[in-house]
């Protein structure tokens, strides 16, 4: 098996939906702090459909992807899809991660549930993710 | 003598001539700008109207555009690559004060090349084939990514046995009391680890009331440089002073090492605590305000290396780093370069894998510290 699906190299070289939304009715961050993976997604929802949804992503090439990933696969969602999104789901997402990427499925899962948990209980988390 | 020989002897190009060395390296700089020049768009977009034909003699390498190396933090950091992520074999990564990793992409070219070379270092610098190692940080499988510890790991090829004293983020300086004395008799001893936690052990030591004297060959090999954290400096001549009263090892067997994760740039340091400059890299020192001004050896300045044998993306790389040059003949007999690192640039957030180790240590110190004063019955 290669070292990286080729869903994992088309969203890492060309990534969708990057960037922060202005405004966003949440956002919501997930950080591994020993690695330093993190992800920050924002999102637009209405009548319980993300409309429009962004991350911001550091880390290693996987985990990179794997935020976009998510965010195509929310797009035009239902809230409820993010709240249980399992690390299953986004690692067939990715077209299967080796065993020292499964960690970023298990990090993008966490986002997109923190995502619908913050807009459940009106909570926008503060963006520490900032580039060097 | 070509990258190869380069790579695979490093102990022999470090001993050639000055002039054979200047020539070795302008043609192995030359070409890994060509290859990069070619095959990287967003690289040659910054080029301007420098191309590889203008880049002909030693003093033209400083022409060579650079990469300043907070790119490699940044969230569009794949444009830096020359290989497609599909060649890419290794990402090492390293994590500093800010959280936010820097990772640096590999393809299987530059993974071996970097393997083998440092490898050659070890062997030229250190002379180690046998013998125990105590590694001071945590294992490859604990933190598979952390460049420190990979680079450290590659020794462990020299050793006939080995254990990692850092799990869980937690050292236990008893254990490798423990160890040290177990090899007792069996094997030439060794401490490999960053400074702060050997100064750590050594403390141990100290407070313990344990001297132990290490064996003749022993030796102490360090990376990940003397700032702590909290912003304190470990003092090395502080340190040397311990390492023989505590551990019996004399100062030329303590060796510290340099490098950056982004870079294959690994200055090893002599018995004369200089720290050579491996035979396929040049480092250009930069005027702070200035960076496309190289200043003379001598002067102190941004350290810029430009790496010849990555071909995962262009290793001309701006660091965040300060230091010095050194272009004179070293007593060791090797020639080309040495580097000395002063500080990080101001504003530069501390970064390394060692910091990163260090902060986490400690707040697992003080986690457990707070379980034991909430503990009922206390």
């Amino acid at each position: 098996m290669p070292r990286f699906s080729p869903q994992v190299i088309d969203h890492f070289t060309n990534p969708r939906n990057c960037g922060r939304l202005p405004s966003p009715d949440v956002a919501a961050f997930v950080g591994n702090p020993v690695c330093g993976d993190q992800i920050l997604l924002t999102a637009h929802v209405h009548d319980g459909v993300i409309t429009d949804i962004a991350f911001e992503a550091f880390g290693c090439s996987a985990s990179l992807a794997v935020a976009s990933i998510v965010t195509e696969r929310l797009r035009g969602s239902p809230l409820s899809d993010a709240a249980v999104l399992d690390q299953e789901q986004v690692a067939a997402w990715a077209g299967g991660l080796s065993p020292d990427q499964r960690h970023v499925a298990a990090l993008g899962a966490d986002v997109a549930r923190r995502l619908a948990e913050n807009h459940r209980d009106g909570i926008t988390d503060d963006a520490p993710v900032a580039a060097g | 003598m070509n990258l190869a020989a380069m790579v695979g002897m490093p102990g022999e190009a470090l001993r050639v001539p000055r002039s054979e060395w200047r020539a070795a390296l302008t043609d192995a700089v030359r070409a890994a700008f060509a290859y990069h020049y070619e095959k990287n768009a967003f690289y040659r977009a910054q080029c301007g109207d420098l191309s590889p034909a203008d880049v002909t003699d030693y003093e033209d390498l400083q022409r060579i555009p650079l990469l300043p190396v907070g790119m490699f933090k940044q969230a569009g950091s794949h444009v830096l690559l020359t290989a497609g992520l599909a060649d890419i074999d290794t990402e090492i990564r390293s994590t500093g004060t800010g959280g936010v990793p820097s990772v640096a992409r590999r393809d299987a070219l530059t993974t071996t090349r970097a393997s083998i070379g440092i490898l050659g270092g070890y062997r030229d610098f250190f002379g180690i084939s046998k013998g125990a190692g105590m590694f001071l940080c945590p294992s490859t499988a604990e933190v598979p990514e952390m460049g420190m510890v990979k680079v450290f790991n590659l020794m462990t090829a020299m050793l006939d046995d080995h254990r990692y004293l850092v799990r869980d983020y937690a050292f236990d300086a008893e254990e490798a009391l423990a160890y040290l004395r177990r090899w007792e008799g069996e094997m030439t001893r060794h401490i490999i680890g960053p400074p702060f936690i050997v100064a750590r052990f050594m403390r141990f030591l100290e407070l313990e009331s344990i001297p132990l004297h290490l064996d003749p060959e022993s030796m102490i090999i360090m990376l990940g440089g003397w700032k702590q954290y909290t912003g304190r400096s470990i003092s090395r001549e502080e340190f040397n002073a311990k390492a023989e009263r505590y551990l019996g090892v004399e100062r030329s067997r303590i060796r510290d090492m340099y490098g950056m994760i982004e870079s294959n740039m690994l200055a090893i340091e002599c018995e004369h605590y200089r720290k050579h400059v491996p035979p396929w890299c040049y480092v250009s020192i930069r005027d702070i305000t200035d960076p496309a001004i190289e200043l003379a050896p001598g002067k102190t300045g941004g350290i810029a290396i430009l790496d010849a044998l990555n071909t995962s993306y262009p290793g001309f790389l701006l660091s965040d780093d300060v230091g010095e040059v050194d272009e004179s003949d070293c007593p060791c007999g090797r020639t080309g370069q040495t580097v000395r690192f002063r500080r990080r640039r101001q504003g530069a957030e501390l970064g390394c894998c060692a910091v990163s180790i260090e902060k986490y240590l400690d707040s697992h110190e003080i986690v457990a510290e707070c379980d034991l004063a909430a503990a009922p019955g206390r």
